[in-house]
């Protein structure tokens, strides 16, 4: 039988999840056949958290960061300086733990800072080149002074201690470790289900798109540098206490591979798969140690074949665990319908009666003033001025490649304008980020669509709230009052935008993947995303582009309701006549990036010179 | 300061040498990046397997140390052989590993470059273990002709054969590409894979054709460094491949002669690097580079910035 509920835990199962959970991780150690077990025992919960940490940079925020393993590196060999008899310097572990996880976390920020402006394969090979250069330093600081051991690493490490109490017994150090690793796990769910973890995802899913709804995309992929070496560094402490010696064979590209197996294995960014990911690959090899020489060759088998068959990991979308709702085929009553009927009811039809409830003001909402723009050679802008009045709808029309999506893109600050300024409610906004943009008011869709679209629907409108809330990783990792009423908020405000398009993006639609929706539904929810950003002016860029004729009507109806019943301010460009005909206030027609004619809709489609540049010149 | 500039002729011919390896890595990574956009990490393990195949034949056909047939007909048959086998090695591992990927995201095809990487690494680590093996070179070349002295400044036979060898492969690609028809089907393709389909260009033959010549070209670097250095083991092929790239980046990626370019620039700043720096610090010096270009450069030297189109 199917499911048609989304499965959600309830309090008492999570509670009793939780009891399982302790009681079998208090009991495992004990039962382990010898000390060799209980050493994989306690390295698959370092294992844990180093594939979590991982998952942060590359599961999380999709970046493909090689140079990990040089962290749990840096984590390692700063307690090998600070706890040892190499420099003679012994300060206790719980102090030295942290500072080991902030100090690697430096060096990721670092790292961050970078390599932020390269992407994919790009990325990879920086980040590959900064693991190198790692390395050699770790194998090459042995002389003149000797400051890393060189081959030999250092050894004789302090155990750990805590206020005098030396901890040696291996199984105080499995709970200690699995400790540490219980709440790495628990922490990457909390910040999973926040406005970080959707911000990472909308990053992993479409940069700019991400960018342009009010997701600070520099700070985030920071945060994920940071964030992923903050975990890497203590957990490097962790080994390296455990280990009581550090090597540079211990941080080397073998164990990188091993790691990203584990999340791959898992499924990017699932995090109960890269856990269970970490546990098989850390047992597994154990049971096929005669095979030993073969284990790193099975690794890299591993990749391509996962890759080839199973991309999104063995948890990825299996069973009841993932599945969302379907739609219903059927009415309350029982009476079946097609999906078309579900929709048109008489409350919409209603809906769209509503008596205005704003009027046109007069004060200037945006103003383009003078502005060009050159791309090389080609001036696709050429001293453009216009101005949009509050709560007007403002039509662009012109021929492919007048310059109009152009001019969306200098005022949402995809790129600056080589001259001229804008401005939005008396503000200069020239030259902001497009994040910084969503934030004073202004948002945009995409011409051609630029979706979240392995994200659920509810999910994709409430990356739009990200600009709007502030909750960081410590109120969001303790649940503070701030999240809580923070996610409240982002919840009610992206389920009532959503609501305003009625059962097409509501209800089981909720927990759909926008790939799953119609041409015209994604358009639809591209507006609604863009309306969660809490902004007051909208720029649509072909809102009704790809809809039929009953799927135009109704969203140039929508688009008149957006400005007389929730009070925006529209500046659209269209292509449709009729549609443009319907909802201006007034038109402005581009050619060449210069305005050739501005006035209402009459004045304008009248225009010779708008005629010529739609038809031609007639021979004379 | 005086020292150096004694030094500068000598290592002008190092770098050059060395440049004409990078060079021909390089091609490898570019023709691939230029035609599908992807970073092949699996290259660099062709070009170790180039130098293992070019040790085989020499093994196979020496007795004693010593080879059974004349010097320069052991050497091409080292250098055919291994380009012949190294360009089907590439042709397998499109056809296994990438072409199932084409229209993936572009993270699983990276990460599935890494496993075959990976992959053929541990192969020949298991086959043919970890030691490294050594070409008798020694006993290839009459005493004579060993090392040739003009002017202070020292030739090795070796070092001129590479040279030769690796500007006439590169003068060989050059003509394909840039004369035959096939070689127009290529740029084509490079250009806009869609619209070369449209025109009637069988665009997988292109790209497995892409991966036998950038494959064969990777072998036969192998194999001439094998001669030059007369080592090979199962890791070289990791730095190898980062150097290749560096070299690839450093021209412009996706750019054949910026390839050739970043190749012969990068071993002329590596020789010179060691004659400032201690030589364990030479390959920092060019990931140093690699970076830097990145960041700063990404389209390369040769190459032209392309805005992201929205």
């Amino acid at each position: 039988m199917e499911r048609l509920e989304k499965r959600e835990w309830s309090e008492t199962e999570k509670i009793a999840l939780c009891l399982i959970t302790a009681v079998a991780l208090g009991l495992l150690p004990h039962f382990m056949p010898n000390n060799y077990w209980l050493r994989i025992y306690t390295m698959t919960g370092l294992f844990v958290m180093l594939a979590l940490g991982l998952n942060v940079v590359a599961g999380f925020a999709g970046l493909l960061d090689l140079s990990y393993v040089a962290f749990f590196g840096i984590g390692g060999y700063t307690y090998a300086f600070l706890s040892s008899d190499h420099f003679n310097i012994h300060l206790p572990f719980l102090f030295v733990l942290p500072l080991a996880a902030l100090i690697t976390m430096g060096f990721g920020f670092a790292l961050g800072c970078t390599s932020l402006r390269l992407k994919g394969d790009y990325l990879a090979i920086v980040t590959l080149a900064f693991a190198q250069i790692f390395k050699l330093l770790l194998l090459n600081l042995d002389r003149p002074i000797n400051i890393t051991g060189g081959v030999n690493g250092i050894y004789n490490l302090d155990p750990i201690n805590f206020f005098g109490l030396r901890i040696e017994s291996p199984m105080v150090y499995s709970y200690i470790i699995w400790f540490f690793a219980v709440i790495v796990v628990l922490g990457s769910l909390r910040i999973k289900r926040s406005r970080l973890g959707r911000g990472w995802e909308a990053i992993r899913e479409d940069e700019l798109a991400a960018e342009a709804m009010g997701v600070n995309t520099t700070k985030m992929k920071l945060l994920a540098f940071a964030g992923g070496a903050f975990i890497a560094g203590g957990a490097g402490t962790l080994f390296a206490s455990f280990q009581e010696s550090v090597f540079p064979n211990n941080f080397d590209f073998p164990q990188l591979v091993i790691i990203y197996c584990m999340v791959i294995l898992g499924g990017l960014g699932n995090i109960v798969g890269v856990v269970l990911g970490a546990i098989v690959l850390s047992i597994l090899p154990e049971f096929l140690r005669e095979y030993g020489a073969y284990r790193m060759m099975s690794y890299g088998l591993i990749l391509i074949v996962l890759m080839a068959l199973r991309p999104q990991g063995i948890m990825g979308e299996i069973g009841f665990l993932t599945k969302g709702k379907k739609r219903p085929n059927k009415e309350e009553t029982g009476v079946l319908k097609a999906s078309t009927d579900l929709y048109y009811t008489e409350t919409d039809k209603m809906e769209l009666q509503i008596r205005p409830r704003f009027r046109r003001g007069d004060r200037p909402v945006l103003e383009v003033r003078n502005v060009t723009m050159n791309f090389g050679g080609l001036r696709a802008l050429d001293d453009l001025s216009l101005i949009v009045h509050e709560r007007e709808i403002l039509s662009m029309i012109g021929p492919n490649g007048a310059g109009k999506t152009t001019v969306f893109n200098l005022v949402s600050g995809i790129y600056p304008p080589t001259t001229g300024k804008v401005f939005f409610e008396g503000i200069d906004i020239t030259g902001l980020k497009p994040h910084q943009v969503v934030k004073a008011g202004i948002a945009r869709t995409f011409q051609n669509l630029r979706l979240f679209s392995n994200m659920t629907v509810l999910d994709n409108a409430k990356v739009s709230q990200f600009c709007q809330t502030h909750s960081g990783p410590i109120s969001i990792l303790f649940h503070l009052p701030r999240y809580r009423e923070e996610e409240i908020e982002t919840d009610t405000i992206t389920r009532e935008k959503l609501g305003l398009f009625g059962a097409r993006l509501t209800g089981y639609r909720f927990d759909q993947k926008a790939t799953s929706l119609s041409y015209a539904n994604r358009r639809r929810l591209e507006i609604a995303r863009a309306m969660s950003t809490n902004a007051k002016l909208l720029m649509l860029d072909e809102p009704s582009a790809g809809m039929n004729p009953q799927e135009t009507i109704e969203i140039t109806e929508f688009i008149k309701k957006l400005r007389d019943v929730y009070g925006y301010t529209i500046l659209v460009i269209e292509h449709k006549l009729n549609v443009v005909k319907t909802i201006s206030d007034r038109v402005i027609a581009l050619d060449y990036g210069r305005k050739l004619a501005e006035g209402n809709y009459d004045e304008v489609a009248n225009h010779p010179q708008v005629i010529e540049a739609y038809l031609g010149r007639k021979k004379n | 300061m005086e020292v150096y500039l004694q030094q500068l002729p000598q290592q002008l011919v190092n770098g050059l040498t060395l440049g004409g390896v990078y060079a021909l890595i390089a091609i490898g990574y570019t023709m691939v990046y230029g035609i599908l956009s992807m970073l092949n990490f699996a290259h660099g393990e062709v070009y170790m397997i180039g130098g293992f195949i070019g040790w085989w034949v020499l093994y196979l056909l020496s007795r004693g140390n010593v080879p059974i047939l004349h010097a320069s007909l052991v050497i091409s048959l080292m250098i055919i052989v291994t380009m012949v086998l190294t360009g089907f090695l590439g042709m397998i591992i499109e056809r296994l590993a990438y072409r199932p990927l084409r229209k993936a995201p572009r993270m699983n095809l990276l990460l599935s470059a890494l496993g075959v990487s990976i992959f053929l690494q541990n192969l020949v680590l298991n086959y043919q273990g970890a030691k490294a093996r050594s070409f008798y070179v020694s006993s290839l070349i009459p005493e004579s002709l060993r090392v040739i002295e003009a002017g202070g400044v020292v030739f090795s036979f070796m070092r001129i054969l590479v040279i030769v060898v690796a500007f006439g492969l590169m003068a060989l690609l050059t003509i394909l590409i840039k004369k035959t028809k096939v070689g127009k089907a290529m740029r084509a393709t490079a250009q806009d894979t869609e619209a070369a389909t449209f025109m009637g260009i069988d665009v997988d033959r292109i790209i497995v054709l892409v991966f036998l010549i950038g494959s064969a070209l990777g072998g036969a670097a192998g194999t001439l460094v094998g001669l030059l250095f007369t080592q090979v083991d199962y890791y070289v092929g990791f730095q190898a491949g980062l150097k290749g790239f560096t070299a690839a980046v450093l021209g412009g990626i996706g750019n054949i002669f910026g390839a050739m370019i970043g190749g012969i620039l990068l071993g002329l700043f590596e020789s010179l690097a060691t004659t400032f720096f201690p030589a364990t610090y030479k390959d920092v010096v060019a990931f140093v580079i690699l970076i830097v270009v990145l960041i700063f450069r990404p389209w390369g030297l040769m190459g032209e910035k392309i805005p992201e189109k929205v």
